[in-house]
């Protein structure tokens, strides 16, 4: 490949980027955190993208920062305390690791998830079995 | 074992090191005090789309009310409140208002106390979603709460706190 066929395919991509950009992503659910065993603040809120993607969306969030910290979406209509967890009794989606413990962040929703069922988002340190806050979802 | 240590000194020292590394990785305790701050964009286009910057649910007063109030801001920085899901009362001369949190108004079981509030417009139907322009200097930090209100009665029919998206 020459280099002026490297340019212009890098061109191609990133104008295919701006495109998928551009279409537009709704809110579908949303709901405030509340602290647990650490204090923490802000929204939590799932967006639909047009190609049918999930995406949860934290805003204004603050947590504490913590060792292994996961985001979760858990089958139960809140939690106050770590019972749940510890028991293993509710079922969970592991979004990944808290990309930070401050800040607007993004994590990507397996397909096929059903948010009428993992309708609360829960911010929870696997080390200590520790549920910092919790985000009940509601319809926006 | 405390002339066990003081003979074998270096071996006590590698072990204290070894315990205190493995607690140290196990608690992590200078996270107490370092934040790590992440800024990611929202998944659509903040120039294209109208973005929701404050929403509430709405809760009835004086007469059931239900639904969603959501403020949005325009591509090109108009401010509209959108009413989704909505449900209240019919009733005569009954209008959106902007209204501040610790309003007297807001507080009372009875018709009769005025709201000192900002006027949005008449409610355009007590069912369904429905959008109201808003001022363009509105300070949502002042006026944080939705209101529809009968202005005949100055009955609050029900609220909604705008809190940040």
């Amino acid at each position: 490949m020459n280099r002026l066929q490297k340019l212009t395919s890098i061109a191609v991509l990133s104008l295919a980027a701006t495109a998928a950009f551009a279409q537009s992503s709704t809110p579908v659910q949303t709901g405030v955190f509340h602290g647990q065993v650490h204090s923490t603040s802000g929204r939590a809120s799932i967006y639909n993208g047009s190609d049918g993607k999930l995406t949860l969306r934290l805003t204004n969030f603050k947590t504490s920062n913590g060792p292994d910290v996961h985001v979760l979406l858990i089958a139960a209509n809140d939690a106050r305390d770590n019972d749940n967890f510890l028991k293993n009794n509710v079922e969970r989606v592991e979004l990944g690791k808290l990309k930070g413990n401050e800040g607007d962040q993004n994590y990507d929703i397996p397909a096929g998830t059903d948010l009428s069922k993992f309708h609360t988002v829960a911010i929870y340190c696997e080390r200590f079995n520790a549920n910092f806050g919790t985000a009940p979802l509601e319809k926006f | 074992m405390i002339s066990f240590l003081r003979k074998h000194k270096l071996l006590s020292a590698v072990a204290s090191l070894i315990v205190v590394g493995a607690l140290w990785y196990l608690f992590r305790p200078e996270k107490l005090f370092i934040n790590k701050r992440v800024s990611e964009a929202a998944p659509f286009a903040a120039d294209r789309d109208a973005q929701p910057i404050y929403t509430g649910t709405l809760s009835g007063k004086l007469h059931e009310t239900s639904g969603r109030a959501t403020v949005y801001r325009q591509p090109d920085g108009a401010l509209t409140l959108r009413l989704t899901d909505f449900h209240t009362s019919n009733g005569p001369d009954v209008h959106v208002v902007l209204a501040t949190a610790d309003d007297p108004g807001l507080q009372s079981t009875v018709p009769g106390k005025a709201l000192a509030s900002v006027e949005i417009g008449a409610l355009k139907g007590n069912q369904g979603d429905q959008d109201y322009k808003l001022p363009a200097n509105t300070d949502f930090a002042q006026y944080s709460t939705v209101a529809i209100y009968c202005e005949r009665f100055h009955a609050v029919f029900g609220t909604a706190t705008l809190q940040p998206f």
